[in-house]
This record gives C-alpha cells, sequence and structure tokens, in this order.
C-alpha cells in the first residue's frame, strides 16, 4: 500500500514537472498556456494526494479556472481584433541567459541545502519526499525561466510556476495544516490578483504601443523624455 | 519671576510676520509695509524689556524638551541681548530702507518674507541659550538668506547663490559634526554652563582642539575669514539692503558670534587659552584683516570694495576676542556692535549712489557730495570710523583692542592694527576726496551714469533717513561711549561679567 | 528587540470600545474606499466627511495605548490564530498612516477635476482604501501570516494605484514592479516556509522564544530579506522606483513613496531583529548597502532631467539613512545608549521622511500640473508665479536635507550621536555627505525656479486647498522635529 502510495506520488510528481517544464519552454504561447491548465490540475491532484481537499477546491478553481482564462485573455484568444503572435521570437543573447541562469540556480541550490536541515533523512534517500523534490525542482527553472525570458505572458507564466513550486514546498516542509493551508490559500490568491493584474497590463501594452516586452532601462528613460 | 515668553515672543514677532507677508498677495503694499515696521517695532520693544531684565540681573530663560536631554533653549543673557539689540534697531532701518530701495520691483513679496525669516533667525542666534538652539537658527539663516542672495534671478546672481551654499552649507555640515561629537563626548553644549569644559581637559585634550577647530572652523566661513570667505564677494550681487544686512547683522556677525559664544560661554576663556588655540585663531584674524584690506585696495567698484573691507572688519572681533584679558573682549563686543552700525550705513550709502546716480565704480564718484550732501556726509562718518579715526565709533575699538593687545603682550598684533588701520586709510580716503573734493558733472545736468529724479531731497526719504539715523549713531556711539548703554558701556558690562566667572 | 515590538504578552483585555476603535480603524478605509468608487465625489467635502471616524478611531486607539502601554488581541480562524498588537511604534505608525491617506484622499478631488477625467479614476478610491487598510494591519500585525496578507494587500493594491495612469510608460514600468513585487513575495513566502518547516509556527511571539540562530534562521532571513529589500526598493534593488513614480498620480506617489515603501522595511526590521538578533554581517552588509545608496540616489537625483526622476531619486537616498543604521538596531556589542538612541532615530527619520516625501510629491505635481511641465528646465522661473507650491516644496526639502528645525534633523542629530557613540565613523561620514548630496539635488531645482529670465508660460490654476494640504505635511515633519520628544516618548514606552 505504502509503496503504491509512493509510486502514485512519484508519478504525479514527474507528470507535473514535465507539464510544467513545457509550460515553461514551449514558444507556442497559446500551448504553454494549456500546460499550464495541465499543472494546474496536477497541482489539485497533489493537494488531494496530500490530503488537503480545500487547497485542491482552491487550486481547481483558481489555477485552472480563473489564472487560466486570465492568460487567454492576455494572449488575446478572447478577442478577434488584436491577438498576440503566437509565437515568442525573442532571442536573448546567451551570456544573459547563462548568467541569470546561473544565479537562479545557485540560489536555489541554497534552498535545497537549507531544506535539508528540516528534513535530515533526506541525505540518505533524496527520494523520501517526491513532491517536495518537485517543488524545488520547479523553482528552480520557473526562477530561472523568469530570469530569462522577456515575454511577459511567458514571465507571468513562470511567476505562477514558481508559486505553485513554492506552494509544494510549504506544504511539504510544514505539513498540511491549518496554518500552511491559510498561507497557500492566501498564496493562491495572490498569485491569481498578480496574473489578473499582469494580463490587464499586458493587453493594454500591447494596444498601446504593440509591446510583448519590457524595454529596458535605458529605451524607458528616452521614451520619458 | 521668570519672564519665559519675552524671548519667545521677541523671535514670533518677526516670524509672523514674515507667515503673514508670505500669506499676503504680492500687490498688498501698503499692508506689507504696515506689518514689517509694526513688527520692528514690537520687536525693538521686547528686545528693550530683555535689557532691562539683564540691568535688573535677571534673565529671562524659555526652554522645551526637544528630544532625551536636548532641549530648546532661549536665554536673553547679556552677550545675547547685545547681538538682539543690534539686529533689531538694524531690521528695521534697513527694512524701511528696503521698502524705499525695492519700490516698484518684482517679487517684493518674497522678498521681505525672507527678509524677515532671516531677522527671526538672527534673533534666535542671539538668544540661544545652547549649541543646539544656536545650530537650528543658524541653519535658519542659512536658508532664509538663499532666496534674498539669488533675489534678482539673474545668471551673476544664482551663480552667487550656489557658491554661498556651498560654502555655507558645508560649513554646516562640518558644525553639526563638531556639535555631535562634543556632545556626544561632553554631554555638553550649553552657553550657561557654570564649569565650562574644563573638567575634561585631562582626558579628551586632543579631542577638545579638534572639536573647537571643528565648530571654529565652521563658524569661520559665516564670519568669512581667510581662506573662507570666498562666497562673500560674490554675495554682493544681492539688492543693497541685502548686502547691508548680510554684512552688519545676519551672516557675518552670526559667524562671528558664534565664535564668541564658542570661546566665552561654550569653552570658557581660560580653557581656550589652555589648549592654545587662541593664539593660532588670532595669527589666522590678523592674516585675514591684512589680506582684506589689501584686496580692498585693488577693488575698482565701490561694493566689492565694502566686501573686502567688511571681511578685514570682522576679524578685528575675532582677535578681539583672542586676546586673553578684558579689554580685547571689550573692544571685540564693541566692535561687533560700531562695525554693523558703521558698515550699514556704507552699504545704505552705497545703495542710494548706485540708485540715485547709477554709479558703480569708483572713479564715477567725483563730486557726488555736492549733489547729495546728506549721505556722502553719512558715507565719510561711515568711512572715517572704518579707517578708526575719533570722535567716530571705529576709534573706540581700535583704542580697546591695541589696549587689550599691550596687555596680553602680543605686541605684534598693535603692529597688525596700526598696518590696517592705515590700510584703511588708504581705501576709503580717496573715496571722501573724490566726494567733496573733486569736481563732478554739472548739477542737475545729468551727466552721471544713470541718474534720477531730483525731488526736493537728495533722494527718497525710505532711503536717506535710515541712512542719516545708523550714520548718528555711529557718531553718537564714539562720541557719547560713557554714557549707560552706549555700546561701550553694554560691552564692559558683558565682559565684565565674563572675567567674573 | 522584541519588547521594542510589542511582540510580549500584555496583561491588559481591551475594552469594547477598543474593539470598535481598532475595527474602524481597519475597515473603514476600505468601506469608504467602495462607497466612493460607487459615488466618486467631486469635491473635498465628502472626503472630509468620512475621514473623522478613521481618525477619531486612531486618536482613540492612542490614548487606549497610552493607558494600556501594550495591546492585543487574538482570534481563532478555522484553527490559524491571528493576533494583532497595538503598542508605542505601532500606534505611531498607524496614525502616520491614517493622516497621511487622509491628507491624499482630501487632495484627490482636486487633482481629479483639473486633469482630465480619467476612465479608470474611480479606482482610485477603492485602491487607495486598501493600501491604508493593508498598512495599518501591517503595523498591527504580529504573525507571519498576517504580515503576509497585508503585504500583498498593499502591493497588489499599490501596483494597481500606480497603473492607473493608464500612460505606456506607467504600464511598462508597473509591469515591472508588478513582477518583482510577486517574486518578492514569493521569496517571502519560502522563507515563511523554511521557518514553519523548522520551527512549526508564525507567531513572532512564540518564535522569538524558540528561535535559535543556525543555517535555517539565517536562509530563511536572507530569503525574507532579499523579498522585502525588492519591495522597499532598497539599494541595489531600487531600479523600479523612479520610473513608477515618473507617470503615476500625486496623491499615488505621495502614498506609496512615503509609506507602503516603509512598510517592507518595517517588516524587514521586525523579522530580521528576530531572526539574527546577533548577527554580525547582515546588518553590515545593509549599512554599506545604504552607504552606496545615499551617494548613488544623490548622484541620480543630482542628474535628473525631470522633477518626478528627481522625487523619487531622493527616496532611495533616504532609505539609505535607514539602512545606515541597521549594525545599531541589530547584532550584538552595541551600547544601549547608542541601540535607544539609533531606535528613536530610525522612526523619527522614517515619518519625518514619510511626511516630508508625500508633501514633495503633492508640490511637484501642483507644479507640473499647473505649468504643463515635467524637466527641470521647463519649470524655471516658477518661483514667481507658483510661490506657494515652490514653498511647499522648500519646506519639505529641509526635511530631506536634514536642516534644522525639522524632524530629519531632529533624526539626524540622534542618528550621529549614536554613530559617534558606538564610533561608526563611516556611517557618521555618509550621512554628512548625504546632507551636502541632498542639498546640492534640491537647490539644483531651486537654481532654475529663482530664475527671472525664463519665458512666461501660461499657468493653469490649482484647485483650492491642494497646496495647504501639502503645506500642512511639511509643516507637520517640522512639528515633529520640534516635539520629536513626544513621540519618541511612546517609541521607548511600552512594556520594557
Amino acid at each position: 500500500m505504502i509503496t503504491f502510495f509512493d509510486g502514485v506520488e512519484v508519478g504525479l510528481a514527474l507528470c507535473m514537472v514535465t507539464a510544467a517544464l513545457f509550460c515553461l519552454f514551449d514558444r507556442h504561447l497559446l500551448r504553454a498556456c494549456c500546460f499550464f491548465v495541465g499543472f494546474a490540475l496536477c497541482m489539485a491532484l497533489a493537494w488531494l494526494i496530500l490530503e488537503a481537499p480545500w487547497l485542491a477546491g482552491v487550486e481547481g478553481l483558481i489555477g485552472a479556472l480563473l489564472t487560466a482564462p486570465c492568460l487567454f485573455y492576455a494572449l488575446g484568444s478572447f478577442s478577434h481584433a488584436a491577438k498576440l503572435p503566437p509565437y515568442d521570437h525573442i532571442r536573448e543573447p546567451l551570456s544573459r541567459g547563462v548568467i541569470r541562469t546561473l544565479l537562479a540556480l545557485a540560489w536555489c541550490l541554497m534552498v535545497g541545502a537549507t531544506v535539508r536541515f528540516i528534513f535530515p533523512e533526506m541525505v540518505y534517500s533524496p527520494t523520501e519526499h517526491p513532491l517536495l523534490l518537485a517543488g524545488i525542482v520547479m523553482i528552480a527553472t520557473a526562477m530561472g525561466a523568469f530570469a530569462w525570458h522577456r515575454h511577459l505572458v511567458r514571465r507571468l507564466l513562470a511567476f505562477n510556476v514558481m508559486g505553485s513550486g513554492v506552494f509544494l514546498l510549504l506544504a511539504g516542509l510544514a505539513g498540511t495544516n491549518a496554518q500552511g493551508q491559510a498561507l497557500i490559500t492566501v498564496g493562491l490568491v495572490v498569485a491569481w490578483l498578480g496574473s489578473l493584474l499582469g494580463a490587464l497590463v499586458i493587453r493594454r501594452l500591447y494596444q498601446l504601443e504593440g509591446q510583448i516586452a519590457l524595454s529596458g532601462e535605458s529605451a524607458l528613460k528616452e521614451k520619458g523624455k | 519671576m521668570n519672564a519665559a515668553w519675552l524671548p519667545l515672543t521677541a523671535i514670533a514677532a518677526s516670524l509672523l510676520a514674515a507667515v503673514i507677508i508670505f500669506t499676503l498677495p504680492e500687490d498688498a503694499r501698503r499692508l506689507r509695509t504696515n506689518i514689517n515696521l509694526l513688527a520692528a517695532v514690537i520687536k525693538i520693544t521686547l528686545v528693550a524689556l530683555m535689557v532691562r531684565r539683564v540691568v535688573q540681573g535677571d534673565e529671562a530663560i524659555f526652554s522645551f524638551q526637544i528630544v532625551g536631554s536636548i532641549d530648546f533653549v532661549l536665554r536673553a543673557d547679556a552677550l545675547g541681548v547685545m547681538f538682539a539689540g543690534l539686529s533689531s534697531v538694524l531690521w528695521l532701518c534697513t527694512t524701511v530702507y528696503a521698502i524705499g530701495y525695492l519700490e516698484g520691483t518684482a517679487n517684493r513679496k518674497r522678498f521681505f518674507g525672507f527678509f524677515s525669516l532671516c531677522v527671526a533667525s538672527t534673533l534666535g542666534i542671539a538668544l540661544a541659550g545652547n549649541l543646539f538652539t544656536f545650530l537650528i537658527f543658524y541653519e535658519m539663516l542659512t536658508l532664509s538668506t538663499y532666496p534674498l542672495v539669488v533675489h534678482s534671478g539673474t545668471d551673476k546672481a544664482l551663480k552667487a547663490g550656489r557658491v554661498y551654499l556651498r560654502y555655507t552649507l558645508t560649513a554646516g555640515v562640518v558644525l553639526l559634526f563638531g556639535v555631535v561629537l562634543l556632545y556626544s563626548f561632553t554631554s555638553e553644549h550649553s552657553f550657561a554652563s557654570e564649569r565650562g569644559l574644563g573638567d575634561y581637559l585631562g582626558d579628551h585634550r586632543t579631542l577638545l582642539t579638534f572639536i573647537f577647530a571643528l565648530l571654529v572652523g565652521g563658524f569661520a566661513v559665516k564670519a568669512a575669514m581667510v581662506p573662507l570667505h570666498g562666497w562673500l564677494p560674490r554675495a554682493m550681487v544681492a539688492p543693497a539692503p541685502v548686502s547691508a544686512l548680510l554684512h552688519a547683522v545676519a551672516v557675518v556677525k552670526a559667524g562671528a558670534f558664534g565664535i564668541l559664544r564658542i570661546i566665552y560661554d561654550l569653552y570658557g576663556i581660560e580653557l581656550s587659552v589652555e589648549l592654545g588655540v587662541t593664539t593660532a585663531l588670532a595669527v589666522a584674524a590678523c592674516i585675514t584683516i591684512i589680506y582684506g584690506s589689501l584686496r580692498a585696495i585693488a577693488q575698482q567698484e565701490l561694493k566689492p570694495r565694502l566686501a573686502f573691507s567688511t571681511i578685514s572688519q570682522v576679524s578685528y572681533i575675532v582677535l578681539g576676542v583672542s586676546l586673553f584679558g578684558p579689554f580685547g573682549t571689550i573692544g571685540a563686543l564693541a566692535h561687533l556692535l560700531h562695525q554693523g552700525l558703521m558698515k550699514v550705513t556704507l552699504f545704505f550709502c552705497a545703495g542710494i549712489y548706485a540708485e540715485e546716480l547709477g554709479i558703480h565704480r569708483i572713479d564715477e564718484m567725483n563730486g557726488a557730495g555736492k549733489r547729495m550732501p546728506l549721505t556722502s556726509l553719512a558715507f565719510t562718518i561711515g568711512a572715517l570710523g572704518m579707517i578708526g579715526l575719533p570722535p567716530v565709533a571705529g576709534f573706540i575699538t581700535k583704542w580697546y583692542l591695541g589696549i587689550g593687545a599691550i596687555q596680553a603682550e602680543m605686541y605684534w598684533v598693535v603692529a597688525v592694527l596700526v598696518a590696517s588701520s592705515t590700510l584703511n586709510a588708504i581705501y576709503f580716503l580717496p573715496i571722501v576726496h573724490r566726494l567733496w573734493f573733486r569736481v563732478g558733472p554739472a548739477h542737475g545736468h545729468g551727466t552721471w551714469p544713470n541718474e534720477q529724479r531730483l525731488g526736493r531731497l537728495e533722494t527718497h526719504g525710505w532711503l536717506l533717513w535710515p541712512t542719516v539715523f545708523t550714520a548718528v549713531i555711529s557718531l553718537a556711539a564714539g562720541l557719547l561711549a560713557g554714557l549707560p548703554f552706549s555700546p561701550l558701556d553694554w560691552a564692559t558690562r558683558v565682559a565684565v561679567g565674563e572675567y567674573l566667572q | 528587540m522584541t519588547w521594542r515590538f510589542g511582540l510580549v504578552e500584555s496583561t491588559f483585555t481591551p475594552l469594547l470600545t477598543s474593539h470598535w476603535a481598532l475595527a474602524a480603524a481597519l475597515c473603514l478605509p476600505l468601506l469608504f474606499g467602495v462607497l466612493a468608487a460607487i459615488l466618486p465625489p467631486r469635491r473635498m467635502w465628502p472626503v472630509a466627511l468620512a475621514c473623522p471616524p478613521i481618525l477619531v478611531a486612531g486618536l482613540y486607539l492612542l490614548t487606549d495605548t497610552l493607558h494600556a502601554g501594550l495591546l492585543r488581541w487574538q482570534w481563532e480562524f478555522f484553527g490559524v490564530s491571528v493576533a494583532l498588537r497595538l503598542n508605542g511604534l505601532s500606534i505611531l505608525l498607524l496614525l502616520l498612516t491614517q493622516w497621511m491617506g487622509a491628507a491624499a484622499a482630501l487632495y484627490t478631488p482636486g487633482l481629479l477635476r483639473i486633469s482630465e477625467p480619467e476612465r479608470f479614476a474611480r479606482w482610485l478610491w477603492p485602491l487607495m482604501g486598501v493600501v491604508t487598510s493593508a498598512l495599518s494591519l501591517a503595523w498591527l500585525a504580529t504573525d507571519l501570516l498576517t504580515l503576509y496578507i497585508a503585504l500583498e494587500m498593499m502591493g497588489l493594491a499599490a501596483v494597481a494605484m500606480l497603473l492607473l495612469s493608464g500612460k505606456a510608460a506607467a504600464l511598462q514600468a508597473g509591469m515591472r514592479y508588478l513582477l518583482l513585487t510577486l517574486v518578492g513575495s514569493l521569496a517571502y513566502l519560502l522563507g515563511v516556509a523554511l521557518i514553519v518547516g523548522y520551527w512549526g509556527r508564525l507567531d513572532l511571539a512564540g518564535l522569538a522564544q524558540v528561535m535559535e540562530p543556525g543555517p535555517v534562521a539565517w536562509m530563511a532571513a536572507a530569503l525574507m530579506g532579499a523579498g522585502l529589500a525588492l519591495k522597499a526598493a532598497l539599494f541595489p534593488l531600487h531600479g523600479w522606483l523612479s520610473p513608477v513614480h515618473a507617470s503615476a498620480w500625486t496623491p499615488v506617489s505621495a502614498l506609496h513613496a512615503g509609506l507602503v515603501v516603509k512598510a517592507s522595511l518595517f517588516v524587514l526590521l521586525q523579522l530580521w531583529s528576530l531572526l539574527l538578533p546577533d548577527a554580525f554581517w547582515a546588518p553590515r552588509l545593509i549599512a554599506w548597502m545604504g552607504m552606496l545608496a545615499i551617494i548613488w540616489g544623490g548622484l541620480i537625483a543630482w542628474r535628473a532631467e525631470s522633477l518626478k526622476t528627481l522625487v523619487a531619486s531622493s527616496t532611495v537616498a533616504q532609505l539609505g539613512y535607514l539602512m545606515v543604521v541597521f549594525p545599531l538596531l541589530i547584532g550584538p556589542d552595541t551600547s544601549p545608549l547608542a541601540r535607544a538612541l539609533a531606535w528613536e532615530g530610525f522612526w523619527l527619520q522614517l515619518m519625518g521622511h514619510a511626511l516630508a516625501k508625500a508633501a514633495m510629491f503633492m508640490s511637484a505635481g501642483n507644479l507640473i500640473l499647473a505649468t504643463g511641465e515635467t524637466t527641470l528646465k521647463g519649470l524655471a522661473g516658477t518661483s514667481r508665479r507658483l510661490p506657494l507650491s515652490l514653498l511647499v516644496f522648500g519646506v519639505a526639502s529641509v526635511t530631506l536635507m536634514g536642516l534644522p528645525p525639522s524632524a530629519g534633523f531632529t533624526a539626524k542629530w540622534l542618528l550621529l550621536h549614536a554613530m559617534v557613540v558606538s564610533q561608526q565613523w563611516l556611517a557618521v561620514a555618509a550621512l554628512l555627505v548625504g546632507t551636502l548630496l541632498t542639498a546640492a539635488y534640491i537647490f539644483r531645482f531651486f537654481r532654475y525656479s529663482f530664475m527671472e529670465t525664463a519665458p512666461r508660460q501660461r499657468y493653469q490654476p490649482l484647485a483650492p486647498g491642494m497646496d495647504m494640504i501639502a503645506l500642512c505635511l511639511a509643516l507637520a515633519a517640522f512639528v515633529l522635529g520640534l516635539l520629536a520628544h513626544f513621540p519618541l516618548e511612546l517609541l521607548q514606552g511600552g512594556s520594557a
């Protein structure tokens, strides 16, 4: 029974990470957003497994039913007039991306190392808590993606994935007691509100200026003048 | 009986005047004038009341706690009242003068508002009972004079304002650091402390010297001591009443007064001598005196010449302070008043010449005495006083300074005094000569550079009467020096107080 | 340090009226905000009617705190206990928030009437209400969950407010701010996760007892510190600040730079003094960053072309003053005298800056609104036509420069005293140099404004009261400096 349950957990963790990776690194934006819906459903399942049905409900509601439409709205899927280009064609210089990714990775390694202090047994069997591990991996990759991408929708996606990773980590570390659930619920609401706000801004920025990425600091200053 | 309200209302009078003036519309000329004059008269009355209290041996003190052990203290002691008296009398004169001088120009609301603010700060400086309070008003003075310096808004004025701020704000920071250091190590910053800082001499000798250097360095900028005088000649672009006020009481005197307070009331004269800082100060003062005079000779325009003369004259005060002994002190204190009166007269005259005849350069002054006899008479009195000729007030000062130097056995100081008087004569007498003994453009034919109207008086009454008044007082302060309440008498009273402590 | 933040048990149970006052202080801003969104006020008087209940509630809480020293409330929702406390510090900050919120709200109708009515204008009111409520909650919260809720409400509402002007530049800057603040809150949450995982509790008072220094505490402190520093625009994470203010509405800028940024700093200090009571390097790192902030912020403001950039960059430098104090507040071997002085100076500086910065943004906004020019050059010669706005700017800048008689000066005095006593000469130098730099950029603007040769433009008259509100704020900073004794007594009081 225990092994079976673990197997489910591992499988779910793998599913989740895969969905997250696709969602983060697919340049076809609509597809990436669809992956995000799948990812959110995986998250809801994970909460069920972690015996937090309330969170599962909230995640399903907020993640799949509220945040995803925000993202689709940002892409312009609901309107016929001003759709965002379906592909993200922005290429970043490799050096910038590598440096940022390394920074993000170093940051997450530190978090991972600290987690070890809370779960000393993980030294012996790192796969003891697959969901926790998935959380750390998701934070690391999302962090890298957030730093690397410039397309605003993709950054918003990265933020959402990162948030989910943090919630998983929180649940894994603190357990799904009342405190943890309260924190995660607030976090989910905040993430949704943030995405909503972000989607509105992206939409309007695209309508006003045709921009899908933040221009650099210097460009902004020139605009200011 | 402790009349705490007295020093507070004295400051509030000019502060309130400033606030009211700022709220009045720009074109409420008559009302503004009335408020200005009313406030000035109220202030003189209040200061007179404070003088009476001091004579009765009772100092009015106002204090409240700002934070922790730091209090805001206003204390009307003999020295403070002396400076307060000077500032309030000269405020009245300069206000009257400024009303006439700025007739019909722009931004008068701003001017008079900051003018009142500037005088309120000066009064605060005079009455500050501890270093913290002193610092508050000292910085307020810096800020409130800036708009006056740049009043004309020309490029030159703005540049002068920048230089002025660069000097004074840096000095303010140095001063703040010194005060904080002093307070942190000794918890002492009151001007009324009985013991002075003598207790700390053993442990903190170097530190005390260092702090002294910081404090005096900070004040020396406003007192325009060489080499920290650079802002003063540039600030001459300000309108004449501002220059008069700046040179006679407000800024320059505030610096000198700060040095007075530091040496007499904070460190104590014995401790200062013990630390050996007074000799250094005396040397610096002498250098400034000679340098200022030499530079003044080189100036071909009237106002810059007066400016360099100020640099030289203010250092007499510092010199007197740094001579150990009652006569030096009396000389310094009396000069604080005398120089104020005489300098204000000179600047008033310079302003009138510029306004009435368009004279800015010295070689344009030929024969101005015939055209404007009263003004020129006032100018002559001021100039003679600056040289130190009897019976004008300046003579008294130099006399006492000389005696003080001899008593302190610093004979080279006497030499400096003689040299300086000679130099003063070299740059003032030619002007007097030009005024009276050279033939100028024919009367009323408009060949002055920029001659104005010819009324019944030689110039506008608002300009003329304050000038005559200050000239008469300068003369009286010299002639009637023996009477009670003359500057000399009051200076003696303060000096006796300092040395009997 | 825990007692300074009032994280101790209180022997007093709050009175029933105190409960109502608390409820009013926390909920009324929200309520009125929503009300104003439904019926947007066109004049000042509806706002003036709405403010008194909130202010009275605040004053009532003040008298209560004066009597009891420390008030505590505790509730339990679904197994999660939530506690609020009111000590001298939090009541001060609460009052500051309420009065500044009221000032900003009173300022708004005039602004909206003069500037073209925007599509989103009515949204400003509820957002302002949310920010005020969230700020009030942030000062009172004593557990990580409530703090998180307060910070997020505040952050999101602040972003939304800053976006309202709807210009492309505002959207760009706002989007950057949004992304950063969201990531910052995730970093905070991660830190919370570590703390809850290791110690299993969220209330600060309880944590203070069980907390012991170690890698987990350090890591949590680093994570939360990074997140909060990002939200508080502490150098070198300040990049988002000035673009955000460049095109925001005036009252929004005033609230944001005055209070919102400070709230994150408040939480940061509170958490660090809990997590890292004896850390040596972390507060010093902040202090060094603070020194750089003073210099860098000053230089940026000095080079600034537009007035708003100048004012916003000065916030970076002014936050530097607060950062420099960190080693005196947190960490070992600080003498009690120095710590007490630094504590007083820190909050005085924070409050003084909040008032002055709000006043400055308002007067800058007035100048820009009246002339239609945003650059310093364009504003040349304003002293003639807009003397009052300029005077307000001047009065506010006296506080920023730290010249007497202002809260900035008294705070600087206290801080310098503390630094001299603990012999931190580098910090002393930073503070003094900061004064000069501030004066340099402030007077750079004044030099333009005093120019008489500038061309005359047409001026738009301002709505009545717009200047007076700003003037009141600026003068409040003066009064705070001269009467610093009273608020500081509150700070040191409480249940020591």
